[in-house]
């Protein structure tokens, strides 16, 4: 509870501060919405100009770019304090973190949501639900499963920033993965499908971008199998365990440079 | 110019004091080039031809843009000019005897040949891993316009992301919002993901009237031959005189922005 109460005052300083910038946040919002747009007018002219992508059709395609989207702004909703956290390791301001009496974790990994990233939240379940029942017949089972693989896929990418972060206390780097990782993601624009063995293996379940992103997209419309539904929450639960006991191995390793 | 030549020499020591964040960098060019090919990879499996290209012809025009884009695009182009003008550290550099906008330059220039020298061995490795078709032009004139247009293409982009960072001279708390539309736009627009040709030709024509396709896609253009002739000279006149009118703005920007800035935080 404690925990819960801490978040939300982090969270509610942080849009704060991002709310006195309004110059800024114009800005930052026009090119959130412009990348969504050109990305997604990019994929009309290719199915215009490919008649048609790896057997999907082109709601289907648009479909999956909205749900990239949707889940990654998620995850840059929650995980955004982690692009802030090189310089906290690198002037051994994190000691001041440590010596709170809470979780440091909560603070580096969740404790700068970005009032942006909400709004976009916002326009795009808008853009995800209009699109989705006007073109498609939605089961409840399939919508349960979605909300439950979405959850799923959040564990994932909660346990790659927490994988970032413990190689980030290590080795006091930060900046290029977590754009490596913003880079990978990027390739799920497109369903997983559409890439060829092994990099579709790759993304899938070594990344594992495909459980995070797709998986749940396939679920909504219904093809997704049983199996990989049990094996993405094996693989969601898994990781972030795995990465919550870097997280520890690596707080160990931490020399506090500079201070 | 001795003392702009020693800020280029420790602006190249800067990008070895971390060393892994060093080599994720050249991690994450490699990866860029790999994660455009595999998904032009992925659309070519069930098409044998998209907008006219062929599946090898669009893999040469991927590699065309690492190579380019290595030269043009490359960070740190300006980093943090927003954040000194906002913080007022901007000051300590008026008071020596540099041009700022020249210091910034400088390690801008730093960090391309850096990452030139290490993008030569990525290039061929990825060449030996791929082997695209690249046809190196042996008309004289044609490399020289290439080289051209790259030097042209460098400077409109660090002249793009300044004045995109002189915001901050009005707004102090905005150090990187103008600067991110102007990267969205460039990612899409400068045909880094796809040859802008395959779009409809009256946006292809609106698209020249901004800077964006004379970053990447001209300057391809220029090397595999798809721009030939007078067409080469009217696409550098065209670069040309967007350098001019970039170089007008940015002084034009700076002198106004002088005028008000305040030295907030110092």
């Amino acid at each position: 509870m404690k925990e819960i109460k801490v978040w939300l005052r982090y969270t509610n300083n942080s849009f704060q501060q991002v709310l006195a910038s309004r110059t800024s946040m114009i800005f930052l919002m026009t090119g959130k919405i412009i990348r969504v747009l050109l990305f997604l007018g990019f994929l009309f002219f290719l199915f215009k100009g490919a008649g048609g992508l790896g057997g999907y059709t082109k709601n289907q395609i648009i479909f999956f770019y909205l749900s990239f989207n949707l889940i990654d702004t998620l995850a840059q909703l929650f995980f955004r304090e982690v692009y802030r956290f090189r310089p906290l390791i690198v002037s051994g301001n994190f000691d001041f973190v440590l010596l709170k009496p809470v979780n440091p974790l909560i603070r580096v990994l969740l404790g700068g949501a970005d009032v942006m990233d909400l709004m976009m939240l916002f326009l795009l379940t808008i853009a995800v639900l209009f699109f989705t029942l006007g073109n498609f017949s939605i089961t409840p089972l399939n919508l349960l499963i979605f909300i439950l693989l979405l959850f799923n896929g959040f564990l994932v990418a909660a346990a790659f920033h927490i994988f970032v972060l413990g190689i980030g206390i290590i080795t006091t780097s930060v900046d290029h993965l977590i754009i490596i990782y913003r880079d990978m993601t990027s390739m799920l624009r497109i369903p997983v499908d559409l890439y060829v063995e092994p990099i579709r293996f790759i993304l899938t379940f070594l990344l594992p971008l495909g459980i995070m992103i797709t998986f749940p997209s396939k679920a909504l419309l219904g093809i997704l199998s049983a199996n990989l539904i049990i094996v993405s929450l094996v693989f969601g639960i898994t990781s972030l365990f795995l990465s919550l006991k870097f997280w520890s191995f690596a707080l160990k390793k931490y020399s506090s440079a500079s201070s | 110019m001795h003392k702009y030549f020693t800020v280029f020499i420790v602006s190249l020591q800067n990008e070895f004091i971390y060393r892994f964040n060093f080599i994720l960098w050249r991690v994450r060019n490699i990866l860029r080039f790999l994660m455009t090919y595999f998904l032009w990879s992925g659309i070519f499996i069930a098409n044998t031809s998209v907008f006219g290209y062929s599946q090898n012809q669009m893999l040469t025009y991927v590699f065309m843009v690492l190579i380019v884009q290595t030269m043009v695009l490359s960070a740190p182009s300006s980093d943090n000019i927003g954040g000194e003008i906002g913080n007022g550290d901007l000051s300590n550099y008026l008071v020596k005897p540099v041009s700022y906008l020249k210091y910034w330059f400088t390690r801008d220039v730093a960090s391309k040949t850096l990452n030139f020298i290490f993008a030569v061995f990525e290039i061929i490795l990825l060449w030996f891993l791929f082997r695209p078709v690249i046809i190196f032009p042996t008309n004289f004139a044609v490399i020289l316009g290439f080289l051209v247009s790259l030097l042209l293409a460098t400077v409109i982009y660090y002249l793009l992301s300044a004045c995109a960072r002189f915001v901050s001279f009005w707004a102090p708390e905005n150090t990187w919002g103008l600067a991110f539309l102007v990267l969205v736009m460039i990612e899409i627009l400068a045909g880094g993901i796809f040859p802008l040709n395959i779009l409809p030709a009256s946006i292809y024509q609106l698209l020249q009237l901004t800077p964006f396709p004379y970053l990447v896609f001209f300057p391809i253009s220029i090397f595999s031959g798809k721009i030939i002739g007078l067409e080469i000279i009217k696409v550098l006149l065209q670069s040309a005189v967007y350098v001019a009118i970039m170089v007008w703005f940015t002084k034009f920007l700076w002198k106004k922005g002088m005028m008000v800035y305040q030295s907030s935080g110092k």
